[in-house]
C-alpha cells in the first residue's frame, strides 16, 4: 500500500516540478490519442449514420463486421499496422513506422469501430416517424442528416467517450507501431511498461495516476457537453 | 437552425491539438538518410546504457538513432527482414548464424557482461558454492525448486537453453519451470515473488538489485559470458536501409569515445560498470582475470550485502 | 409567407376550381399488395378536407404521397398545376406544405426551438423565426412553455406544440394524421375549438385524416371516405361519415 502512496506523491512531485520527460509523454499521449478520436469521430459518425439509414446488399455483414472490430484486441491492431508500415510492407515508402502518426492510424484503426457501432445504433434507437418528420419540415439532405445527429447527441457523444476511452488505455498498439522510443514514440501507456519492467514501481504508478487524471479530465468535459439541458 | 458553436470550437480544439505533433516534427517527413534504426535487447535499454551512448553519437555523427528494444530473436528478425538499419545483440551462436545467412555487412565486438545465476537467500537446491553454471542447474532440477525462464528467444534465453542441453536435461513442461516470456526486468520481478532461482545479466541485475532479495548464487563460470556483438544489416535486404547509418552507429560503437562511456557506464551508481568494453579483441581472450567481473569479494564490499559476507 | 400569398394570388388568377393539389392514378404497392390505389382526388384551396376510414385503409398512406414523403408506383401528384415527384428534388414543394404526424414528434430541445425549427430549416433568420414561433405559441396557448425542454411536456402540449411548429410555416397546405387521436377528452375538445379559427385566419388548405366523426363533422367541410386502399365515398361530411359506418345511425341511438 506505501507504493500507491508514494505514487500519488510522487505524481504530483513530477506535474508540479515540471518534470520534461514526464510532461512530454503526458503531452504526447494526449495529442496521439486525441487526434485519434478526432479522426475516428469525423469519419465515424457520418459512416455510422448512413449505415443506419441506408439499405444495401450486404449491409447485415459489414454491421457484423463494425461489431467485431469493436473487439479487436490493441495488440493485434498494432502488430498488422506494423507489418503494413515497415520498409518491406505495403505502405513502407510512407516511412511512418515508429513515429506517432502510426500510433495515430493504429489507434483509429481501434476507435473507429467503436465509434461507428455505437452510431448507428444511436441513430437506429431514433423514432422512424422523426425521420419522416424532419424530411415532412422541409429539411435538405444535409439538414435531415445533422438534425438525426443532433437528435442521437447522447449516445453519440458516449460513443465519442468510448473511442477515446479505448485508445487512451492502450499499449498494445503503441508498442508496435510506436517503438517506445524516449522523446519520440514514448506515452504514458508504454512509459509504464517501461518503468515496472525497469523495476521503478513508483515511478510506473506515479504515471498510471497521471493517465487516470488525463481521462477522468477529458470525460468530466464530454461529460458536461453531453448533458447540457438534460438536467434530469 | 443554430449554429453549433462549440461543437466546431470542440473540433477546432481536437484537431490543433492532433496537428501539433506533425508539425513539430518536420525531420521526421519524407526519407530520410538522418534515421537509423537499430534493433536491439530489452537488456541494453533496461540497464539504461542506450540512453547514454545514443546522444553522444548523435551529437558526433549527426545521425538520430531509433532504438527499437526487442528480444533478440525479434531484433535478428527485422535485421533479415531489412527492418532494421543495424543490430546489437548478445546470443553468438544465433548471431554466427544470421551472418552465414548473409544478413549483415560484418560482426564487430563490442562489450561482454556476464551472466549470474540469482535465486532466494534461501537457496532451497542448495546452489551456492557450485563448481559450475551447469551443476547448479542440475541442482536445482534434481531438488524441483521453481526456476523462471524468459523463453522469449532472448540472448538470455538462448544461452539458459543451452546450459541445459549441457546439463542433459529438458525442463520444459516441468511444473517448476515458468517460462514468461518477458524482458529480463520482468522475469526477475516473477522470480523475486515466486522466489525462484532464473539467469540474469549481472547489468540488469544490478540496476534493479535494490528492488529485488535475489543474490548472486552462481557465477564467474566462463560458460556465463555475455557477448555483445553489433552488425549492420546487409543493404541487399532492402533498398531502404540505411547502411551508411548503420555502418557508422557500428563502427562508432567501437571507437573510443563509445568504449569509453561503456567503461564508465555505471560505476557511479552501483560501484562497478555494468559492461566491460572489448572492442578490437579476439573472443577468445574474453574472461582473462584481467578483465574479469567482479569478484564477490569485491561485490561485497561495495554492496554490503550479509549472504556474501558471511560465504566469505 | 411570400410563397402562400403567391400561390393565393395564383389561385385567384387561375380559373376558377383548379386544385391545390391533385392525385391521378396513384397506386401504391406494399409486399404485393396495393395499399393505394386512387384513380382522382382533389384538394381545393381554402377547403378542409377529412379523410376517414378503417384501419389499414390506406390513410396514413395518403397523406405521405401528399406530402411526397412516398413516391406511388405508378401515378401522377399535382400541387398547384405542376407534377411533383417524391424522388426528384422534392424540397421546394414540400417547403409549402406541413404535416403533423400522430405523435407530437418534437426534437430534443425547447418548445421555442422546436417552434422554430421549420422555419430555421427555410433560412428563416432566427430572429423572425423566433418572433413567429412565439406567436404561434401563444396563439395555441403554449407560450408559457416556450423555454421548457420538449420532453417534460404532457401529450396535449406536446401536441400544441406541433402544432405551433407546423402552423408558424404558414404552409399553403396542411397536412394533419389524427393528430388528435391521443389526447383526453377535455384537451380534444378544447384543440378542436380553437382550431378551426386559427386555420381560417390564415386561410390554410388542411387535409385531416381522422377516426373521429365529431373531429370531421367540428373541422372539415368535405370528407372522402378510403377502404382497402381505395376512394369508397366523397363529398359532404355527414353523407360520407354515415357511408363509412363511423356515425351513430338514429336506430342505433348513441355510441
Amino acid at each position: 500500500m506505501d507504493v500507491l502512496g508514494s505514487g500519488l506523491v510522487q505524481a504530483l512531485g513530477l506535474l508540479l516540478r515540471g518534470d520534461a520527460e514526464t510532461w512530454r509523454v503526458t503531452l504526447l499521449s494526449l495529442q496521439v490519442s486525441l487526434a485519434a478520436t478526432a479522426l475516428s469521430l469525423l469519419i465515424g459518425v457520418p459512416l455510422g449514420t448512413w449505415l443506419a439509414l441506408v439499405r444495401f446488399p450486404g449491409r447485415g455483414l459489414a454491421l457484423a463486421l463494425v461489431n467485431t472490430g469493436m473487439g479487436m484486441p490493441p495488440v493485434v491492431a498494432g502488430l498488422i499496422i506494423a507489418i503494413l508500415l515497415w520498409r518491406t510492407g505495403p505502405l513502407g515508402q510512407l516511412h511512418l513506422l515508429y513515429t506517432p502518426t502510426a500510433i495515430v492510424i493504429a489507434q483509429v484503426a481501434l476507435a473507429l469501430p467503436i465509434v461507428v457501432g455505437l452510431s448507428t445504433a444511436a441513430v437506429q434507437q431514433l423514432n422512424p416517424r422523426l425521420r419522416l418528420q424532419i424530411l415532412a419540415l422541409g429539411a435538405t439532405r444535409t439538414q435531415y442528416l445533422w438534425l438525426l445527429v443532433r437528435e442521437a447527441r447522447l449516445p453519440l457523444v458516449a460513443a465519442v467517450m468510448a473511442g477515446f476511452g479505448s485508445v487512451i488505455s492502450e499499449v498494445g498498439a503503441a508498442m508496435m507501431v510506436g517503438g517506445n522510443i524516449q522523446g519520440q514514440t514514448r506515452v504514458l501507456t508504454t512509459a509504464i511498461v517501461l518503468e515496472t519492467s525497469k523495476g521503478n514501481f513508483d515511478l510506473a504508478l506515479a504515471l498510471g495516476l497521471i493517465l487516470l487524471a488525463l481521462v477522468y479530465a477529458v470525460n468530466l468535459a464530454l461529460t458536461w457537453i453531453q448533458q447540457r439541458g438534460h438536467p434530469l | 437552425m443554430r449554429r453549433p458553436y462549440w461543437l466546431l470550437t470542440l473540433l477546432a480544439a481536437l484537431l490543433a491539438v492532433a496537428v501539433a505533433p506533425a508539425a513539430a516534427a518536420p525531420a521526421a517527413q519524407g526519407p530520410t538518410n538522418r534515421e537509423v534504426i537499430l534493433a536491439t535487447t530489452t537488456s541494453t535499454q533496461d540497464t539504461g546504457l542506450l540512453d547514454v551512448l545514443l546522444p553522444l553519437f548523435q551529437r558526433a555523427t549527426g545521425y538520430e538513432v531509433k532504438p527499437i528494444a526487442v528480444g533478440t530473436g525479434q531484433a535478428l528478425a527485422l535485421g533479415e527482414r531489412g527492418e532494421a538499419d543495424v543490430v546489437l545483440v548478445h546470443a553468438p551462436d544465433a548471431e554466427r548464424a544470421w551472418m552465414a545467412a548473409g544478413n549483415g555487412t560484418q560482426r564487430l565486438l563490442v562489450m561482454h557482461n556476464d551472466f549470474v545465476i540469482v535465486g532466494p537467500p534461501s537457496d532451497p537446491a542448495g546452489i551456492r558454492g557450485a563448481a559450475s553454471a551447469v551443476e547448479a542447474l542440475r541442482r536445482i532440477a534434481a531438488a524441483g525448486a521453481p526456476f523462471v525462464s524468459r523463453g522469449d528467444n532472448s540472448g538470455t534465453d538462448i544461452l539458459e537453453k543451452r546450459l541445459w542441453q549441457q546439463a542433459g536435461l529438458t525442463p520444459a513442461g516441468s511444473a517448476w519451470y515458468l517460462e514468461v516470456g518477458q524482458g529480463m526486468g520482468q522475469t526477475l520481478n516473477v522470480a523475486d515473488d515466486r522466489r525462484a532461482y532464473t539467469i540474469s545479466d549481472r547489468g540488469t541485475w544490478l540496476a534493479r538489485r535494490a528492488t529485488l532479495d535475489l543474490p548472486i548464487l552462481v557465477e564467474g563460470d566462463p560458460v556465463l559470458l555475455n557477448i555483445y556483438h553489433v552488425m549492420p544489416v546487409n543493404p541487399a535486404k532492402s533498398p531502404r536501409i540505411n547502411a551508411a547509418g548503420g555502418e557508422a552507429f557500428a563502427l562508432w560503437l567501437v571507437s573510443q569515445e563509445a568504449q569509453g562511456a561503456i567503461a564508465e557506464y555505471g560505476v557511479d551508481r552501483f560501484g562497478q560498470p555494468l559492461f566491460f568494453p572489448d572492442a578490437g579483441r579476439d573472443e577468445s581472450e574474453l574472461g582473462a582475470s584481467d578483465r574479469a567481473p567482479a569478484s564477490s569479494d569485491q561485490l561485497a564490499a561495495v554492496s554490503n550485502q550479509p549472504e556474501l559476507k558471511a560465504e566469505s | 409567407m411570400s410563397a402562400r400569398l403567391a400561390t393565393s394570388a395564383a389561385a385567384a388568377a387561375a380559373p376558377r376550381g383548379a386544385p391545390l393539389l391533385g392525385l391521378r392514378d396513384v397506386r401504391v404497392v406494399r409486399d404485393g399488395r396495393a395499399i393505394l390505389d386512387v384513380a382522382a382526388l382533389d384538394v381545393w384551396p381554402g377547403e378542409r378536407l377529412a379523410v376517414v376510414g378503417p384501419n389499414g385503409a390506406g390513410k396514413s398512406t395518403l397523406l405521405q404521397v401528399m406530402m411526397l414523403l412516398l413516391r406511388p408506383e405508378r401515378g401522377a401528384v399535382r400541387f398547384a398545376g405542376a407534377v411533383v415527384d417524391a424522388r426528384r428534388d422534392p424540397v421546394p414543394t414540400r417547403r409549402r406544405m406541413a404535416m403533423v404526424f400522430q405523435e407530437p414528434l418534437l426534437f430534443d430541445t425547447t418548445a421555442l426551438a422546436n417552434a422554430m425549427s421549420g422555419l430555421r430549416l427555410r433560412g428563416v433568420p432566427a430572429a423572425a423565426a423566433r418572433a413567429a414561433a412565439r406567436t404561434w405559441l401563444e396563439r395555441l396557448g403554449v407560450a408559457a412553455l416556450a423555454d421548457r425542454p420538449a420532453r417534460t411536456l404532457s401529450g396535449g402540449e406536446a401536441r400544441r406544440v406541433s402544432l405551433a411548429r407546423a402552423l408558424a410555416l404558414e404552409p399553403e397546405l396542411l397536412l394533419l394524421d389524427e393528430p388528435f387521436g391521443a389526447l383526453d377528452y377535455p384537451t380534444r375538445q378544447a384543440l378542436l375549438a380553437e382550431l378551426p379559427a386559427l386555420l381560417d385566419a390564415a386561410h390554410t388548405t388542411t387535409v385531416l385524416v381522422t377516426h373521429d366523426p365529431a373531429e370531421g363533422l367540428a373541422l372539415a367541410s368535405r370528407a372522402v371516405a378510403l377502404r382497402d386502399g381505395r376512394v369508397a365515398a366523397e363529398g359532404a361530411v355527414a353523407p360520407v361519415l354515415a357511408a363509412a359506418g363511423l356515425l351513430p345511425t338514429a336506430a342505433r341511438g348513441g355510441p
